[in-house]
């Protein structure tokens, strides 16, 4: 019933990602600048900085071990390889195996697991600190991300996301189930946590004692960097993509023409830009929580997502 | 049809009520039991439209505008009268309170589950989403030491009720649930007045109130 999708579509998909990945930090950016009656930069200005970064030497702590120089494309390779396994122009399962949503999620993992490696290698004050926070913040948020998959693959039968999205047909919110608004709340509320974004972390300053995930980045530099940060944009659209596989219909799923795919991108954009202007409300109208308050907020998102599990199964 | 709306404005009650449980501030939780009696709301406008049953219609327009409204409104004007802590003080920590919430759904859900064939003739999951907010609105009055949060969890509750007799029942006599919305305003102006008398004269709260006297 379902058409699958070529290996050459799901390779395309992954690397449309990857380039559109800068675009909507970009986006946030700007509507976060206009928020505040900025001007803001361009759009593009992720990729103005990744180019110089990547024009730019290495410079590494004496105390970094040989493993250190490695780690920005091991965080690289894991997040683009969680690229592949999301859904974007359309749905239905990819037609060789590749693996599902647990997959995506355990991708993310190692790569958030290496990131704090990396800074715990290099030995800096600063990259101990946040790399011990951030993975004082990952065992709360990813098992909640799991519930939230769980509790929408029980009624697909299914964890491939693919898959997953073909079920959810072309059919708009109409076609939801009780526990979909729940699920989609848990998400909504885990979103910041996942792209680290206030109210969890603070992507805009490397000062503060708060934050977690630039902290780690701090001992990189060069191209280095330009992968970490080109990876935490790519995890960012990553988990947007999930989002967007999880709840709102896919584009169409037995499409073949070219009209039809350029339909699905478009639907996919309209999708993606939808949940970034969400993050960059979300972001200009909360203060970023205290690191103690933070296990509560994502208590929040815990429950919705075991409520959404037991609407579910009960 | 409204087995599926009714199971959709179920998991929002459920989504109000633990937003209800983890807010940090009052005027949060005020918001949310509001969001709640709007939902009860137009749960009663849907089954009267489904039913056809008028009495529906009328408690339907009540509850927008006495539990929805007014009973938010003022609660809201007595904290800003009161100038009290905009914090909500849990007893045992939020964190605490919102497991003890999950506990609560799946019990209630597992619950109602074993009574099989008297579910069946229920709409949707209407009963265990109201047995959820009665006793987690409970749960919140147990759990709080202002008088003001412990008032947004009886508001709760009292949806929790609301809510199942309206699902299980398919609109009770008028006069029933007039009677329960007379009394829901009567407690909520009684528990104003004495907080605002016990706080005037002796500044105190319900949690200092813990010592029998004679």
């Amino acid at each position: 019933m379902i058409g699958e999708r070529p290996l050459g579509l799901v390779l395309l998909e992954m690397i449309l990602l990857v380039l559109l990945g800068p675009l909507v930090t970009g986006i946030i950016q700007k509507i976060k600048a206009r928020l505040q009656c900025r001007q803001g930069a361009g759009v593009v200005q992720p990729y103005r900085d990744l180019t110089k970064l990547l024009r730019k030497g290495t410079v590494q702590a004496d105390t970094a071990s040989a493993f250190f120089r490695f780690i920005p494309v091991l965080v690289l390779a894991a997040t683009v390889a969680a690229g592949a396994l999301v859904p974007v122009i359309r749905a239905g399962p990819p037609a060789v195996p590749l693996g599902d949503a647990l997959l995506l999620l355990g991708l993310l993992a190692l790569a958030r697991f290496l990131t704090a490696i990396g800074a715990l290698d290099a030995g800096g004050a600063f990259g101990g600190m946040g790399a011990s926070r951030e993975m004082t913040i990952a065992p709360l948020v990813e098992p909640v991300l799991m519930m939230v998959v769980f509790s929408t693959a029980i009624a697909a039968g299914t964890t491939e996301l693919g898959a997953l999205a073909a079920h959810h047909g072309t059919s708009s919110i109409v076609a939801w189930r009780a526990a979909d608004f729940l699920g989609l709340a848990a998400m909504l509320l885990l979103l910041p946590a996942e792209t680290g974004r206030i109210p969890v972390d603070n992507p805009d300053t490397h000062l503060e004692l708060t934050m977690l995930h630039e902290g780690m980045l701090l001992e990189h530099s060069g191209p280095g960097l330009g992968c970490m940060v080109l990876a935490s944009h790519m995890r960012q659209i990553v988990t947007l993509g999930l989002v967007a596989a999880l709840f709102f219909p896919a584009g169409p799923a037995d499409a073949a023409g070219a009209a039809d795919l350029l339909l699905g991108a478009g639907v996919f954009a309209a999708k993606i830009l939808v949940l970034a202007t969400y993050l960059a409300l979300v972001e200009s109208s909360y203060a970023k929580l205290r690191l103690f308050r933070v296990p509560q907020y994502l208590g929040v998102g815990f429950v919705c997502a075991l409520t959404a599990l037991a609407l579910r199964i009960l | 049809m409204v087995h599926t709306i009714i199971d959709d404005l179920g998991a929002l009650l459920l989504f109000t009520m633990i937003l209800i449980v983890a807010a940090g501030q009052i005027y949060r939780a005020i918001y949310a039991v509001a969001a709640q009696s709007l939902l009860i709301a137009i749960a009663g406008g849907v089954l009267a439209r489904a039913t056809g049953n008028v009495d529906l219609w009328v408690i339907a327009g009540v509850t927008l505008v006495v539990k929805a409204t007014l009973l938010p409104w003022v609660l809201h004007w007595v904290v800003k009268r009161m100038n009290v802590r905009r914090e909500v003080e849990p007893v045992i920590p939020v964190a605490a309170t919102l497991a003890l919430a999950v506990v609560i759904v799946v019990v209630s859900f597992q619950l109602s589950a074993s009574l099989g064939p008297v579910r069946q003739a229920i709409t949707g999951n209407a009963l265990p989403v109201g047995i959820t907010l009665t006793l987690t609105g409970v749960l919140v009055m147990a759990t709080r030491k202002t008088a003001l949060t412990q008032m947004v969890g009886l508001f709760a509750s009292e949806n929790g009720i609301f809510f199942t007799a309206m699902a299980v029942t398919r609109g009770m006599p008028l006069i029933i649930e007039i009677g329960v919305i007379l009394d829901v305003i009567l407690a909520a102006l009684v528990m104003t007045i004495m907080v605002l008398r016990v706080r005037s004269t002796v500044d105190a709260d319900i949690a200092d109130l813990d010592r029998l006297k004679g």
